[in-house]
């Protein structure tokens, strides 16, 4: 396979749960293209439809409307290709909480081609110290990186993972995202949900921002932010501002004053010298450029459509 | 769903019999509920322990297999097992024969153990032991197939208190239907749990209708099994088809 293929993709995808007046369109129309080799972030905030686009992908739930193709083969029809070379991890998934961890893995890699060794696995994910524990007295960090050893079991070429690091604690996180990044070194696709900005900058390739079933921002996290203005803020003084700001706009927020800008440089200079002139102290001042959390808030709190 | 990798099927099955194991209330009931019946035997006159060898055949297909599965099923459905299972490789009809053998072996057990505990409290060896062991196979798929369409309608665990009813009544009906008049018998008769102990008084005694009187001969007991096994095969066809129709593997909102 060609890396500039996509290994992941999805057109027109809408899913609907329930029928007549109390159905509900969860998905409305995403498409989405993951290259191989890379790891892509869908963002979005809870309910944005993150994990009904995933379950799609992973062939638990047809599509109401449109296609979905993961290493060109369909999810659904031809589940047993499919299954063989991806991996997944469930937002929320279970284990029986009568087996031990090690158990718990034999088990799983029994139903796996070419399953790595259990002890291997436990390693990966830090939890051989856990082997002989039962799952029910596991953290819930604890169970989600044993989900993870699981998802992983069989070197997939594509991995899914629904919110891989909710409910764990920064040093686990730091590790399961070596643990990503390592899988993409290794040649792997990987497309995962977050809500976690951070996650989504420090790990992907690629993001696509969700909001209400629909895609709103594709690109890189620079591409992202960069296409979003900077802002300015701070105490609204006395003294009205000079009309020929160099500025997008200018919006009023309690007794703040926020500029939007495209060119922050420019904008503050012309600011500050106006400032300096009047003798204007801009207490609280602040200034920053766009970041994937900006344009992200932007986008939860419907000020992008 | 096509066909079956036997490795993986049992491999899933070890762990599940493995949880069984680790389930003190689910052993007691898979295991002490159907061999019970057996202690009829003791007070029963020697040669006429059929009702006590059907009940114990009734009580298998019920315990370890009907609400032992049932029950596992809805378990596994609602802590998301089942779900994440099924992001993995293993088909639907693995993870369901998965789930079903430890109980179905159980069941099994329990009727290799009632034939020497038969003999030994003076009951007559098995007739034609093809027919039992034939009526055992049946019933064990025909409460399976049971258990997995009741899960369908189980909201979780503690329903199946509740849900497991109608077919623990319909499996017990068969054993009453002395008790009924002819007019009903007609119709109690052609319920599972009738053609099952039909089978053991025929298969087992060679009793001919209705009596308690061997008199069928080894050749005669196949034609004897016949039409209760044509009953037992067309429940097991229906509750086949009720339960592929109604499958649904994520818990019920």
């Amino acid at each position: 396979m060609t890396t500039d293929t996509a290994a992941i993709s999805v057109r027109g995808l809408r899913r609907r749960y329930g029928a007549g007046d109390d159905a509900f369109e969860a998905v409305r129309g995403v498409d989405l293209a993951v290259p191989a080799g890379t790891i892509s972030a869908l963002l979005g905030t809870n309910g944005a439809g993150k994990t009904s686009t995933l379950e799609v992908i992973e062939g638990l739930h047809r599509p109401s409307r449109g296609s979905v193709r993961v290493l060109g083969l369909d999810p659904v029809a031809d589940r047993r290709a499919v299954r063989r070379r991806t991996g997944v991890l469930l937002q929320q998934s279970g284990f029986p909480g009568d087996l031990t961890v090690a158990e718990t893995l034999q088990m799983w890699a029994g139903t796996v081609t070419g399953a790595r060794p259990v002890a291997e696995s436990l390693v990966r994910v830090r939890m051989d110290h856990r082997a002989d524990t039962r799952v029910r007295s596991l953290s819930g960090g604890e169970q989600r990186r044993l989900d993870l050893a699981c998802a992983l079991t069989g070197d997939p070429d594509v991995v899914l993972l629904d919110e891989p690091t909710t409910g764990l604690d920064p040093e686990s996180r730091r590790d399961v995202w070596n643990l990503i990044r390592g899988l993409r070194g290794r040649g792997a696709t990987v497309l995962l949900t977050t809500h976690y900005l951070e996650e989504a900058e420090a790990l992907a390739d690629r993001v696509d921002i969700m909001h209400e079933g629909r895609i709103v921002r594709s690109g890189t996290p620079a591409e992202i932010s960069g296409d979003h203005p900077s802002t300015i803020r701070f105490e609204t003084p006395v003294e009205a501002l000079p009309d020929r700001l160099p500025a997008r706009g200018v919006a009023a927020d309690g007794g703040h004053t926020v500029i939007e800008t495209d060119d922050l440089q420019h904008t503050l200079t012309a600011l500050l010298g106006w400032a300096e002139r009047h003798d204007v102290r801009l207490a609280d001042l602040e200034a920053r450029t766009a970041t994937l959390e900006s344009v992200f808030l932007d986008i939860a709190e419907g000020a992008l459509r | 769903m096509t066909a079956l990798s036997l490795a993986r099927t049992t491999g899933l099955a070890r762990y599940n019999a493995l949880l069984l194991s680790r389930n003190k209330m689910a052993m007691l009931y898979g295991v002490v509920l159907p061999l019970a019946p057996l202690a009829l035997l003791l007070s029963t006159p020697e040669g006429s322990g059929a009702a006590a060898i059907a009940t114990t055949l009734t009580m298998a297909a019920l315990f370890p297999v009907y609400y032992n599965v049932l029950s596992q099923f809805v378990n596994r459905r609602d802590e998301l097992v089942l779900k994440r299972l099924r992001t993995g490789e293993t088909s639907d009809a693995e993870l369901l024969v998965s789930i079903a053998l430890p109980g179905v072996a159980l069941a099994l057990a329990v009727m290799l153990v009632t034939v020497p505990v038969a003999v030994a409290l003076g009951e007559p060896a098995p007739l034609n032991p093809m027919v039992y062991t034939v009526t055992g196979l049946v019933t064990m798929v025909l409460f399976t197939a049971f258990a997995f369409w009741t899960a369908a309608w189980t909201r979780n665990a503690e329903a199946a208190q509740l849900t497991s009813g109608p077919i623990i009544l319909l499996a017990v009906l068969g054993q009453m239907s002395v008790a009924f008049p002819e007019r009903v018998q007609r119709w109690v008769d052609l319920t599972p749990g009738a053609a099952m102990a039909d089978l053991i008084r025929t298969g087992w005694f060679g009793f001919g209708e209705p009596g308690t009187e061997r008199t069928l001969d080894f050749a005669d007991t196949w034609a004897a099994a016949a039409q209760p096994l044509v009953v037992l095969v067309a429940w097991t066809a229906l509750a086949i088809w009720l339960a592929a129709r109604s499958m649904h593997w994520e818990p019920r909102t």
